[in-house]
């Protein structure tokens, strides 16, 4: 029985070639594409979820009432995590962890390795295992670190005999002789925390400074609470600990204007799971768990999968039309329902099986480019595990169950005679037209989505920043000298080329570097009785005309003024918030009056941070004490391409041992929005392959509907119609379904993207262009896919059709 | 002369053999007369009838339909040809389903772009003299086969045209109501139609005022 099926299910699809094959493609490029799409979601969404105390341990921020509103950091100071151990009921460990480029020097190498600075209880409470070495307590000792495999791989050459070797590191000025104690394994692609070496925390250069201060706070902690306690017994427990810790900047926003939470406090410490802290913003004020990335690609990949599987549901039901006759034969001779249902099934598993497993294959083929494409890590491992496995399995179960078991259904439960007599009536049409307008609305809503994002990416790219960013080269200071000393000899150096127009340095850099780290500096102080905060950015002579920054008042830092390192320049929005009339007048008092500032210039506001946040206060100091981090280089128009060299060139030359990672500002900038750049590739190849799907669809079934209609083509032309009137009719029937699709989509679309928009500051406007354009090239791709098939059925011979036989 | 067929051959090519559908065809036509085309299946009564009614081409030989000669006529022109001056009649009647009989009535008009009051009054007068007025709104699948024939030959002669060609237009008839559509035939062909019919029936072709006899593509 089961052979008699099979046999008469491969003639079948054999017979129905051209369908066969445009579901076999379709559903072939769908599974692989969601496949990809799948592992990359699946990989997002793996994130941080191998620590094994996962469930037990969390970061901590904590979240303040200020006169600008609430606002959540989860950056501390030092004393924290010992305190909160301390004081603090329900903490098993509590650490600190603080990112950092770190100078690794070994024999005559010099490497530059992302060091994290932790506690020794790193190792109990982050899942981060041991290849070789002390497993129990890598860092026992304050000179003890352990490195990854990659990290002794690239400053050893292997991993072999490295345990107990002794390399220094380069902290603040100085080296420092450290021992290896172990070799860890290297840290898994879905990490939040990526390190080659991590150090014990006493090491970092500005730990001895702060060691006391509760106001200066720059690293994160992290804690493990104890079996039974929960976030929110934290969250009590902590609440006298922090109106004791930050009486200060309690009483502060209470003099300037605060209001308290519900529960009338001002501070208050809360809990984040390392689970979700991949996910996390604090754009609101408080911690934000949002998964919506790997969600939408998941959405994508569902829909994709979605609309093929309509395709085959619509091709089944017109294909079966032609097979009544058939129906009609077998129950004739006895074949009862199921048997029929069973059958009809079967064709569909054969269908999705060979469909399956060549999308195996492609998805396998594609995973390369895919993956640089993409620019993710994750790997099909992801995929494989038995549960994914299982409940794909289950899926392509049900999905053959609805697209083949439904046609066969509706036929199987039709009269023996009105089977045979060849008439059918599926409720005219209604599924499928419903299935065709959902897939343009899925289409429609993709395509609009690809044109915001782009629109989006231009509308970033080419905004005025306020800085000139064509012209200016960013290089990361990541040798061993000083770097003001480096500034200084690049300035020697590149002296003598009249390409080179400025140079200078601070202590940031302007969008993300090749370096790839980022961060920001932020500072308090009291003006006038009330509480400032603002940005804080060491730069160094000629910052602004270097990069072409506006001064609206005053001056900026100049050689010809001795004293301009007590001296300062703000942007406009800090002038702002100072209030004074003339700005140039203000004077401020730091570090409790010892020393006084004194603002000396304006500059127009700039994107000094990332483009989708608005301009903040920011306030530029100069002083020789604070280390630059970055130099920039300003160059002429003209021979671009020869002045990076030149660059390049007098950098190796001051610092042979470090890399060049030099960029212009332009790049550093495109690789801020890397992340929109992603989801607007996803978004754009889902939507053509959702289109192109969606159109192999109505080919389909447009030429099945041309196939039923052929009697009325014929009548129709025989009562003297033209060809162009026939054509149109058929079409229109199409694009109709399309219009239809476009007046759903558009305003979902629009609430999705206008959400979506709300993330940026300063956005492209959502123009009604956006959506039109949408709409005429689904409508337009939708006509020239049904309007061939329709063209060729109008200008056939009527004859043919109207024949008596 | 209404219109005449010289030496038309017709064949198609099977096995590196050619199949004669029609040879060498000579006919005239006058206006009012009524042809009955007999003979036995696959003799190329059908396919006669559609080379007249320019629905299907012809391999050699002329066609003069009204001083026109329509071998040498694009299909464009040939379309605008038998849009005006021919109506057709079928013997599974192809009425288009999802119209009503009204409907299916202007069909024909609408493509010959005739104005909508006039469109409307054409189709009234119609429905009037088929007596089939209470009909105008039914679909065809709630009408006897009797009744669709009926239809069939009024919109076939909706437009005014001056030949009618019935390809065994009683073919799925019962005999009552094929006596009435022959009646009407023969009573439409004393005002002045032309009427070409493909009959089987030896008494249905008593109707017409001349007989051919086709076999095996061959006038005899």
């Amino acid at each position: 029985m089961l052979k008699n099926y099979l046999k008469i299910a491969l003639r079948n699809l054999i017979n129905n070639k051209v369908f066969t094959l445009t579901n076999i493609v379709g559903l072939t490029s769908a599974l692989a594409v969601s496949l990809l799409l799948v592992m990359t979601a699946l990989f997002e969404l793996s994130y941080d979820q191998f620590h094994a105390k996962k469930d037990s341990v969390y970061q901590v921020y904590l979240s303040s009432q200020t006169p600008r509103g609430l606002e959540s950091g989860t950056s501390q100071p030092v004393p924290l995590a010992p305190a909160l151990k301390a004081d603090v009921p329900g903490i098993k460990h509590a650490v600190r962890t603080l990112s950092d480029d770190v100078l690794a020097i070994y024999k005559e190498k010099e490497i530059n390795l992302d060091a994290e600075f932790s506690d020794p209880a790193f190792f109990n409470i982050f899942t981060f295992p041991a290849v070789k070495g002390n497993a129990e307590n890598p860092l026992s000792d304050k000179n003890n670190v352990a490195i990854s495999e990659e990290g002794a791989q690239k400053l050893f050459g292997s991993t072999d005999n490295v345990i107990g070797k002794s390399i220094s590191l380069q902290l603040g000025k100085q080296e420092q002789l450290f021992t290896i104690s172990t070799i860890l394994e290297d840290p898994p692609p879905n990490n939040s925390m990526d390190f080659d070496i991590v150090i014990p925390f006493e090491n970092h250069p500005e730990y001895i400074s702060n060691m006391d201060r509760w106001d200066s706070q720059f690293h994160l902690v992290y804690v493990e609470l104890e079996e039974g306690i929960t976030p929110e017994q934290f969250e009590k427990n902590t609440r006298d600990f922090t109106s004791l810790h930050y009486k200060g900047s309690i009483e502060n926003a209470i003099r300037d204007g605060a209001v308290a939470n519900a529960d009338g406090l001002y501070k208050q410490f809360h809990l984040l799971s390392i689970a979700d802290m991949h996910f996390t913003s604090f754009a609101s004020g408080m911690a934000e768990v949002k998964r919506t990335f790997p969600y939408m690609i998941l959405g994508i990949a569902f829909v994709i999968i979605f609309i093929v599987c309509a395709n085959f549901i619509n091709m089944n039901i017109a294909l079966s039309e032609r097979r009544l006759k058939e129906i009609g034969m077998r129950k004739t001779l006895g074949a009862v329902k199921k048997q029929l249902f069973f059958q009809f099934w079967m064709e569909s598993l054969l269908v999705f099986m060979v469909s399956t497993i060549l999308g195996l294959v492609l998805g396998n083929l594609l995973l390369e480019p895919f993956k640089t494409l993409f620019n993710t890590r994750a790997t099909l491992d992801y995929v494989t595990q038995p549960k994914i496995l299982l409940i794909f399995g289950l899926s392509i179960f049900c999905v053959t169950l609805i697209a083949g078991g439904y046609p066969a259904l509706l036929m199987s439960r039709l009269g023996t005679l009105r089977a045979l007599k060849g008439k059918l009536d599926f409720g005219k049409n209604r599924l499928r037209n419903s299935l065709i307008v959902l897939q343009f609305t899925i289409a429609i809503l993709l395509i609009s989505g690809t044109l915001v994002l782009h629109g989006q990416i231009e509308f970033m790219r080419n905004k005025d920043l306020g800085y000139n960013k064509e012209q200016v080269i960013s290089i990361p200071l990541n040798g061993k000298k000083d770097s003001y000393r480096v500034v200084e000899l690049l300035r020697d150096e590149l002296k003598g080329n009249i390409d080179i127009l400025n140079i200078s340095g601070a202590d940031n850099n302007l969008g993300l570097g090749r370096d790839g780290s980022s961060m920001n500096s932020m500072m308090g102080f009291d003006y006038q009785g009330r509480g400032v905060v603002t940005n804080a950015l060491t730069v160094d002579y000629d910052y602004a005309k270097t990069l072409d920054l506006e001064v609206v008042a005053g001056r900026t830092f100049s050689r010809d003024f001795a004293a301009d390192s007590l001296s300062l320049v703000i942007n406009e929005t800090m002038a702002k918030q100072l209030g004074e009339e003339d700005p140039l007048s203000i004077r401020i008092p730091m570090d409790d009056g010892a020393t006084t500032y004194s603002v000396i210039g304006v500059v127009k506001d700039f994107n000094f941070q990332d483009i989708s946040k608005q301009v903040n206060p920011l306030t530029l100091f100069m002083n020789n004490d604070w280390d630059l981090y970055y130099a920039y280089v300003k160059i002429a128009p003209e021979n671009i391409a020869g002045s990076f060299e030149a660059v390049e060139k007098a950098w190796s030359k001051i610092e042979p041992q470090a890399e060049f990672l030099g960029s212009f500002l332009d790049e550093n900038l495109d690789r801020t929005f890397r992340r929109e750049k992603t989801m607007a590739t996803i978004v754009t190849s889902g939507s053509i392959l959702g289109i192109l799907l969606s159109c192999i669809g109505l080919f389909a079934i447009s030429m099945l509907v041309v196939g039923q209609r052929t009697k009325e083509i014929g009548v129709r032309k025989v009562l003297g119609a033209s060809i162009s009137s026939v054509a149109i009719l058929l079409t229109k029937d199409f694009l109709k379904l399309v219009a239809l699709a476009f007046i759903i989509s558009t305003p979902i679309a629009w609430y999705f993207l206008n959400e979506w928009l709300q993330n940026y500051a300063s956005h492209v406007v959502l123009s009604p262009l956006f959506f039109v354009a949408a709409g005429l090239t689904a409508c337009l791709i939708a006509f020239a896919t049904v309007g061939s098939r329709t063209l060729k059925a109008a200008s056939a011979n009527p004859v043919k059709s109207l024949r008596d036989e | 002369m209404l219109l005449q067929l010289n030496n038309i051959f017709k064949w198609v090519n099977s096995g590196g053999q050619r199949i004669f559908l029609l040879k060498d065809i000579n006919l005239e036509v006058e206006q009012g007369e009524f042809i009955s085309v007999m003979g036995p299946s696959g003799s190329g009564k059908s396919t006669l009838l559609n080379v007249i009614g320019m629905l299907d081409s012809f391999d050699e030989g002329e066609y003069n339909f009204l001083d026109e000669s329509v071998h040498s006529l694009k299909e464009k022109h040939r379309a605008n040809l038998y849009k005006q001056y021919i109506g057709f009649v079928f013997q599974s009647y192809h009425l288009l389903d999802e119209l009503t009989v009204k409907e299916n009535l202007e069909m024909p008009l609408i493509y010959k772009k005739v104005k909508g009051s006039e469109r409307k009054a054409m189709v009234a007068d119609m429905l009037d003299r088929f007596n089939i007025v209470g009909k105008k709104d039914l679909f065809p699948a709630q009408l006897s086969g009797g009744q669709q024939q009926l239809v069939g030959v009024a919109r076939a002669l909706i437009a005014n045209p001056k030949l009618i060609l019935a390809d065994e237009p009683t073919g799925n008839l019962n005999s009552k109501q094929g006596e009435e559509i022959m009646e009407l035939f023969k009573q439409l062909n004393e005002e002045g139609v032309t009427i070409i019919q493909v009959t089987h029936s030896e008494k249905n072709a008593e109707y017409g005022s001349r007989i051919i006899n086709l076999l095996d593509g061959r006038m005899v």
